[in-house]
């Protein structure tokens, strides 16, 4: 303290009171009162502000009307005649351009292979039959924030005595749909270990049969809201949840918002956002002495060489990312018209993104881990509803602003989450980093196998994480 | 300079170097055609309010299509092209489409400078129709016969057939064009993709150029001294060699510079990486592919036509110029090869390239029009063009300068040669 002030305090303190002994007294109290500040301004706003605000939104056409419709319809995918004549007019009409000799698919999707596939599509592929296939879940629609919001409900068919069915909502991303969870649903929805799940597969709305908004601004944030509502609206109270790609994001924000609805979140994709001095310096290090950073063997064996494999390598595979966060309009009109254009654009990433080094072949790889049927099963869903642009929108509207500075990069995730970290994914988070963001992990594992679409592509492997980190959980 | 060749498998022993004439051709079927898939087009309503900032509104697209589908004539304008004498030459395995403009009169005395004039993408030669009577027409004893060729994987030109078409190929390609035709000295003109071409020649075989004229020159030098006065440019803009007109057309400059420019790369990033995949459906639906290409003829003519529900694409253009160059496009199915370009010249650091580390030593001209993507001032522009002997920052006018402001290009044109000349 400055000298001239002690001494005030001296003259106005009787002459009994021991200076000496009342610096001690007034320094710890300093200190504690400085504590106490630190404390209110630094964690108890941070616990304060430990959940993301929900807001509300309506997104149909027009004014917004005094009463919405809160009822859940039953609905049934159809087709036509018409639908599949003109499909194949189109087909009929498709202009390849031939590929440069020896660029296997490092230009994009080979045109030589993509006859194929297009041969088989208007040859062989069926898509009444698969049209039944995907109306054998039970489909609802019903109007949530001004739009009809599409999803699948799908319970366990026989529930042994003494078990409930643990609910769990699945989200899906880009260019994928509720159809990628037709694999795992078998797998969840059986008894096991006592373990057994009734789950929620809804469509994003402009994704596939949910309808698509009709204002700017439909962020991960505004479905995260859309999709807890439609939870509350089934009346499930607590739930679980999984996601990959925007399907990870969107789950992520539902436990942001009501971490006391969520039983737990498992995801198979979860990017780390957060880029600074303690990741950079994890880089920098992680090569040389990773057990010092917080990395494991399999990370660093994931991560380096960090320039190729994450810079280089994303640059090479994010150009659609970067038109559809900017020119969504422009990128998703033709092919709105081109069934082969379509195709050629989603498939590509089914193929890139299960292992980067299909690059390398002529056929794409397309083939290895997915059938013929259910890739143009998921491409035929963004045809016949026309929802390539409105699919696509999503990404500018979540990417326009810098991400970091979304409040809900602020928000630390609490909930019990499971983080299943496949080989082929995109990009890798190690358990450290992941940590920064999700504070809870509970159970986190390099899978063996698999990419980018790993409830499509390796469904027993991710039902089988899911199934430990709820058993985890339930103890 | 290096070698190449082109042509689908295996090169044979002789190549035909004959200058064949052409003339563009259209038929029935391919307008029926055209008009079948038009009518079938599934539009996707826009956002409300949102102008062109999602991409091309399709509310403003409805309204063009419906033009394209029902007044604009393409058989007439097949005639309008053909009203300059077209030709195809096998170079480097490829058919390489140019035409090529003389003067109608030649007064006694003069001779016509020969001109080579390269486009861009998503241009063509159909881009310099308005600039050339202005530059085959005598004034003030200066006359130019004009050269505009396709670059190959554009249009009437073929598209290569192996990897690695670079802008040194085209370079190559072209420079074999000119000595074919007999020139020994040219001048030139480019923009955008042409303006790297003709800078390339002119690092090839800087003998044979009289003079370079560019109305884009992109710096892709970032080093150290343009850091410096970028950090300075906007307190003390002398100290570092910029002008009050360089300073009011780069900063802001992280708004400019590099949000603008995040905002509007998008499709170079997927043109650079994944054309096959980004071209494909382009070449099946005809709408896909003029909001693709007229969204630029919109957003690179002037930024804020993005505020307007009509993207201002009329203001500058007519309809039947920007169909037309379309059409051309469309008609040749080339939208996937004019992509690869792309990924040829971006794939590796573009500052790795031998060309970036060669000065430019020609006499050059610089034209710096207001609404061009990006501004490089001349002490930038300086670190390549050494020889700069005219810098001009025009009045008016975007990306596609010779298309839409044809008189000032040409001004600058002529004023640049003449200094050349004296």
């Amino acid at each position: 303290m400055p000298g001239h002030v002690s001494e005030v305090i001296k003259d106005m303190l009787p002459s009994s009171l021991d200076l000496s002994r009342l610096q001690p007294l007034v320094v710890s109290t300093v200190v504690g009162a400085g504590g106490l500040l630190v404390y209110f301004l630094v964690i108890w706003r941070r616990t304060k502000a430990k959940t993301l605000p929900m807001g509300d939104g309506w997104w149909g056409a027009g004014e917004k009307p005094l009463a919405e419709d809160k009822e859940i319809h039953p609905f049934q995918i159809e087709t036509s005649d018409e639908e599949i004549k003109d499909l194949y007019n189109r087909i009929d009409q498709t202009r390849f351009t031939p590929p440069l000799e020896d660029s296997q698919f490092h230009y994009g999707f080979n045109s030589i292979h993509l006859r194929k596939v297009v041969s088989y599509w208007r040859n062989q592929f069926d898509w009444k039959k698969q049209v039944k296939l995907l109306n054998k879940y039970p489909h609802f629609i019903t109007k949530i924030e001004g739009l009809d919001v599409h999803f699948i409900h799908v319970r366990p068919s026989g529930l042994p005595e003494g078990q409930s069915a643990k609910p769990l909502l699945m989200v899906h991303g880009w260019p994928g749909s509720f159809f990628e969870f037709y694999k795992i649903l078998p797998l969840l929805t059986e008894s096991r270990d006592g373990l057994v799940f009734e789950v929620i597969c809804p469509s994003i709305p402009g994704y596939g049969f949910s309808e698509a908004p009709h204002k700017t601004g439909f962020d991960s944030i505004a479905a995260a809201r859309i999709f807890y509502k439609l939870m509350q609206r089934l009346g499930f109270k607590e739930f679980y949840m999984q996601g990959g790609d925007w399907g990870g994001l969107i789950t992520t924000n539902i436990a942001q918002m009501r971490p006391e609805n969520v039983k737990g979140l498992h995801l198979n994709f979860f990017p780390v956002t957060k880029h600074n001095l303690w990741m950079l310096v994890s880089l920098l290090l992680g090569a040389y002495v990773p057990f010092l950073v917080g990395f494991t063997r399999e990370d660093v064996k994931r991560i380096f060489p960090f320039f190729e494999k994450n810079v280089y390598n994303m640059l090479r595979e994010s150009g659609y990312m970067h038109i559809q966060a900017t020119k969504p309009d422009t990128a998703g009109c033709g092919l709105n018209d081109s069934p082969v254009g379509l195709a050629a654009y989603i498939l590509e990433k089914f193929s890139t993104w299960t292992d980067k080094q299909f690059r390398d072949l002529e056929d794409g790889g397309l083939e290895r881990k997915f059938s013929l049927d259910d890739l143009l099963t998921n491409v035929m869903i963004y045809w016949v509803t026309g929802s390539m642009v409105s699919s696509m929108r999503f990404y500018k509207e979540n990417l326009n602003k810098n991400l970091e500075k979304r409040p809900d990069s602020k928000i630390g995730v609490r909930v019990p989450t499971g983080l299943a970290a496949f080989p082929n994914e995109l990009l890798h988070a190690p358990l450290v980093w992941a940590q920064q963001r999700y504070k809870n992990v509970i159970s986190y594992s390099y899978m063996l196998r698999g990419g980018h679409f790993a409830a499509f592509e390796e469904p027993e492997l991710l039902a089988e994480d899911i199934r430990q980190f709820v058993k985890k959980v339930e103890k």
